[in-house]
């Protein structure tokens, strides 16, 4: 099968972090007959085996996307203003074509079919140039993330993330009895020597030492920041000494902002060429131990229901996520690979045609995030009530509300209680504003839904502020068009005003709010 | 602290049965998803922004058509003219931007684990003509390899047994393995799974020395993976019953349904009702059919009756599942590609073939595949059977043909006294040595040990499958010319196989 390096065989030993789950997984037991049948070595078996309806009789003989043309300067501005010329990804059953509906219809490996498969390779070794990494086709992010799990998580397990996380995943593995420990995070994303002491005080009566490090390196969800290069290099080098698995989970990858745009060049292959080297190196491009599990989507940059995506892992945990497809949701849909591949095959948009496509749905998603923070500080801002990041990739801004300002603020000092529990009441005023928002008709999550929960175990210094009172923030989106960002910040404006201007005569609440700190 | 109830926690299943003790561990501690919680309050309230959810907006969905060329049903054979080439075409379109059955706005979108209502719709049209189920849910699924899976997910704790065919699609009773759960297989004949030993088994059954008693029963009821067996209708009833005794949960793997053979199909019914309702009136009744306790969990699929790379199937089961099944699609692989639903929403919908001319698909598709199988079993009789070293039954559904071989009329067939649950002759061994034979000989057929669950209990009178392993699954599903050549390899290697 198709790999991104010719060596099939691992830098280091990782078995180790299998699940018992994993470990135990056997292969399809009709592989075993398909071995024999090659290694009989016969062109014409005849092969009364397959259960697999012949493809004459499937009802399709063609099929047709009209896609933009990426020949112009900027693609996807014209195709939202309908100005953009289009072209057509075609694919034939008995037709010469980049993958035939004959072969992409068919049964296959849980990997993928081997065109999709040598098209993501390639993909893949363009932008990351990974050392020693194998391919496998998932179903979109979610389904690549939680096979992972599955295949590294025993129950009792203590997973490593951000303490401000994406719950669609970290509520996964709860179920079956993986426990998360959310690190601290700064302006520029997880810290790094946090991790590193959480390690080094860990108490191994809690179970077995983290080994898996769960970090989306760009666009952070939710609050939008970015690792630097410095910052991966750590993140890596701790990876090494403590030996963690690092799940580097990078959808929003290509929307990076602030970058020089790379312009048309006639020249064949130098746009893509460029474009790749603006971005910053992934996790999978350090990557000389084969400890990170790389996962890519379409969903972000083609659409969501695409529901393709890709593994970029050593060769070991390849094998393992392979099996795994082949005893559950089985290899992707072929639709899917028919598209990805005819569209990065020759008669396709090729290479070059993805990145004009990708940098300029970038620079839309830029220009939406300039024009929602100057929104927000034409309609916001002025109030003093909350303020906004600058995100440096993805789709998500992080709004911080000034709770303290508000007149129904409590804080008490730390009585010697638990060293998690809160000493504010900004639970239940973020809960408060959240249901004034929905009054005034817009949503945005409150940041308790991404709140890790806290361990008292973990907690070392006398200095720690409880997550429950640092959750004054709110995940929004500039995903939206320019009319519903518009509408979206003036009314954040408004209830915002209300919410700090309510009257103070709330004082048998303020009783109740007392007994509960 | 809770935003809003969720509808999971306002549900109440209609039903007289409450089922809720068969849901494993894990599926019980499965918490719903916060963000689509907020998502879904955020639709319910007409003009509000949604500034919460990061998804692409539809104009930047780089796909504004779709064109599927695929055969037109204007023919009395579609499936035959399709074959040779001689078919007309039809192209069914989705669009993005202008009206169709399903939309690639909605189609490409992010949606709940359960599939898009255009799509669900459709389908649980077709089951009320079919199955007039009682009172269940439809979810779209990856195909029944993904359903089944997740159910063993749903229903399974480490140390479960569950029940199987003592012959099986092994590929998916192994998946179940690493997850603690073990197979009890139960006795089969020409008809299919014995019910009376399934009742045998439970009622046997010491939890002290054998763990909870099996509370899931796995069957393939029509064109049995391996056998090619069909359950009749009689014996679905007793299973069911059986099933209500002990409550059972049972997991219906169908997707050689609609792939029946001498069926009549009424052509006045035809005229009157529909292609599909003359179809229902002569397929067999399904678990599904029978279900007033909610019990059965149906697995359909579009892999055998449209192609394997569809990916694309439905589950139905009771509300109650099927809000755990979606809880858990949404955990896990999301929903099903847009590609594939809009496909089906346009070929089952009023701009494409529609229910009927669906059904009339694969009604040509049954003649398609019942003239394979017969070509199989005249060229089999002529070639194999006129021996008597092979038999073999005709199916009456599906792909497989389970071939019998006579081994004790073998040479070299050997029978042990001892009887303590180890095989008593060399059938395995014997097996084992005709299947590399023919291999050598230019034929691949997959050999019953493949299929041969063992199980737990300790058989009685030194009873072991491995002593009744002398069968191979052919399939007829390849050209003409593959079943002549492959089926004359077949009775020549027999042949010297008992001869010399």
């Amino acid at each position: 099968m198709p790999t991104v390096n010719p060596r099939n065989v691992d830098s280091i030993d990782l078995s180790h972090h299998l699940s018992t789950e994993a470990r135990d997984r056997l292969p399809n037991p009709m592989k075993d007959v398909w071995r024999m049948v090659q290694g009989a070595n016969k062109p014409d078996i005849a092969n009364m085996a397959n259960g697999d309806p012949h493809h004459s009789l499937y009802p399709f003989r063609k099929m047709s996307f009209e896609v933009p043309a990426v020949n112009q300067a900027d693609p996807v501005s014209s195709w939202r203003n309908g100005s953009s010329d289009t072209q057509f990804f075609h694919s034939y059953k008995d037709q010469p074509s980049a993958l035939s509906l004959r072969n992409a219809f068919q049964y296959t490996h849980g990997a993928g079919l081997p065109e999709c498969q040598k098209a993501l390779s390639d993909l893949t070794q363009f932008f990351h140039s990974p050392p020693n990494h194998a391919v496998t086709l998932t179903l979109g992010n979610s389904d690549g993330i939680t096979k992972v799990f599955r295949m590294l998580g025993e129950r009792g397990d203590h997973f490593l993330t951000d303490e401000f996380s994406f719950p669609g995943m970290t509520n996964a593995p709860l179920s079956y009895g993986i426990k998360w420990l959310g690190i601290k995070m700064d302006k520029g994303g997880i810290i790094p020597g946090e991790i590193e002491r959480v390690l080094q005080h860990w108490d191994p009566r809690r179970g077995r030492r983290p080994h898996v490090l769960y970090i989306v390196p760009v666009g952070q969800n939710p609050t939008g920041t970015t690792l630097s290069l410095q910052r991966r290099k750590e993140i890596y080098a701790i990876a090494r000494r403590w030996d963690l698995i690092i799940i580097e989970d990078d959808p929003y990858y290509f929307l990076q902002y602030d970058l020089p745009p790379v312009t048309a060049s006639a020249e064949k292959g130098e746009f893509s060429e460029k474009f790749a080297q603006s971005l910053i190196p992934s996790l999978l491009s350090m990557d000389v131990d084969g400890r990170v599990l790389r996962i890519d989507s379409f969903s972000k940059i083609l659409a969501p229901g695409m529901r393709l995506g890709w593994i970029s892992s050593n060769h070991l945990f390849h094998h393992k996520l392979v099996t795994y497809t082949d005893s559950g949701p089985q290899h992707p849909h072929a639709f899917g690979q028919v598209f990805v591949t005819e569209m990065l095959g020759k008669n396709g948009w090729q290479m070059d045609g993805f990145c004009r496509w990708i940098q300029s749905l970038r620079v839309d998603y830029q220009r939406r995030r300039d024009f929602l923070l100057e929104a927000f500080r034409r309609e916001v801002e002025p109030t003093g009530y909350a303020s906004i990041n600058v995100p440096e990739a993805g789709m998500f801004v992080w709004v911080t509300v000034n709770f303290d300002r508000h007149p129904r603020y409590r804080s008490r000092s730390n009585r010697g209680g638990s060293s998690v529990s809160p000493r504010t009441n900004t639970e239940l005023l973020l809960h408060d504003l959240f249901k004034k928002f929905m009054d005034f008709d817009v949503v945005l999550m409150p940041s308790a839904i991404f709140a890790m929960e806290e361990d008292p175990l973990s907690v070392v210094s006398p200095h720690h502020i409880p997550i429950r009172d640092r959750i004054n923030s709110f995940r929004g989106t500039f995903a939206g068009t320019e009319e519903t960002i518009e509408k979206g910040m003036i009314r954040l404006g408004r209830a915002l005003r209300e919410f700090f201007e309510e009257a103070a005569d709330t004082s048998h609440l303020e009783h109740k709010i007392m007994a509960h700190l | 602290m809770v935003y809003f109830a969720t509808s999971a926690e306002n549900s109440k299943t209609s039903y007289k049965v409450d089922l809720s003790h068969h849901l494993s561990r894990e599926t019980r501690a499965r918490q719903p998803n916060p963000i689509k919680t907020i998502w879904k309050i955020a639709q319910t309230k007409v003009g509000t922004i949604n500034m919460g959810n990061g998804d692409p907006h539809n104009t930047l969905y780089p796909i504004s058509k779709i064109d599927f060329v695929v055969p037109s049903l204007d023919q009395p054979n579609p499936v035959q003219a399709w074959k040779e080439g001689n078919s007309k075409t039809d192209i069914i379109s989705s669009y993005k931007d202008e009206s169709c059955a399903l939309s690639l706005k909605t189609a490409f979108a992010y949606g709940t684990g359960a599939g898009l209502q255009q799509v669900r719709g459709v389908l649980a049209d077709l089951n009320n003509r079919i199955h007039s189920p009682p009172n269940h849910t439809v979810s779209l699924s990856l195909g029944n390899a993904d359903s089944l899976t997740k159910c063993f997910r749903l229903f399974g704790d480490p140390g479960d047994s569950f029940l199987c065919e003592e012959f099986t699609f092994s590929p998916m009773t192994n998946a179940a393995l690493p997850l603690g759960i073990k197979w009890e297989p139960i006795k089969m004949d020409k008809g299919g799974l014995i019910p009376a030993d399934m009742d045998k088994i439970l009622t046997n059954w010491d939890e002290r020395t054998q763990g909870r008693r099996p509370h899931v029963l796995y069957t393939v009821p029509c064109s049995q993976n391996p056998t090619g067996s069909t359950l009749p209708f009689e014996r679905r009833k007793s299973i069911y019953e059986i099933a209500r005794k002990w409550d059972i949960i049972i997991l219906e793997d169908d997707p050689y349904y609609f792939l029946q053979y001498g069926l009549n199909v009424d052509q006045f019914i035809v005229e009157q009702h529909g292609f599909t309702r003359a179809l229902a009136s002569v397929l067999p009744r399904s678990f599904l059919s029978m279900d007033y306790d909610g019990r059965v969990v149906r697995l359909d699929s579009f892999s055998k009756i449209v192609a394997p790379g569809m990916r694309l199937g439905w589950v139905t089961a009771n509300n109650f599942f099927a809000e755990k099944l979606d809880s858990l699609t949404d955990s896990s692989s999301q929903h099903p590609h847009g590609f594939g639903q809009a496909f089906i929403a346009e070929l089952l919908g009023d701009g494409g073939w529609g229910l009927d001319g669906f059904m009339k698909w694969t009604k040509s598709l049954c003649d398609e595949y019942q003239r394979r199988r017969d070509l199989f079993m005249d060229v089999f009789r002529r070639e194999v059977g006129i021996n008597g070293f092979a038999t073999a039954e005709v199916p009456k559904s599906g792909m497989f043909v389970w071939i019998k071989i006579n081994l004790e009329h073998h040479a070299r067939y050997r029978v042990v006294k001892e009887s303590n649950g180890d095989p008593r002759t060399n059938t395995a061994a014997l097996m084992d040595e005709l299947f590399r034979t023919l291999l050598d000989s230019g034929l691949v057929l997959i050999p019953a040990s493949t299929f041969a669950i063992t199980g737990s209990l300790s058989p009685p009178s030194g009873d072991c499958i491995l002593d009744r392993v002398n069968y191979f699954r052919a399939t007829f599903v390849g050209t003409d010319e593959t079943i002549c050549d492959g089926l004359k390899i077949f009775g020549r290697t027999i042949e010297q196989f008992f001869c010399f």
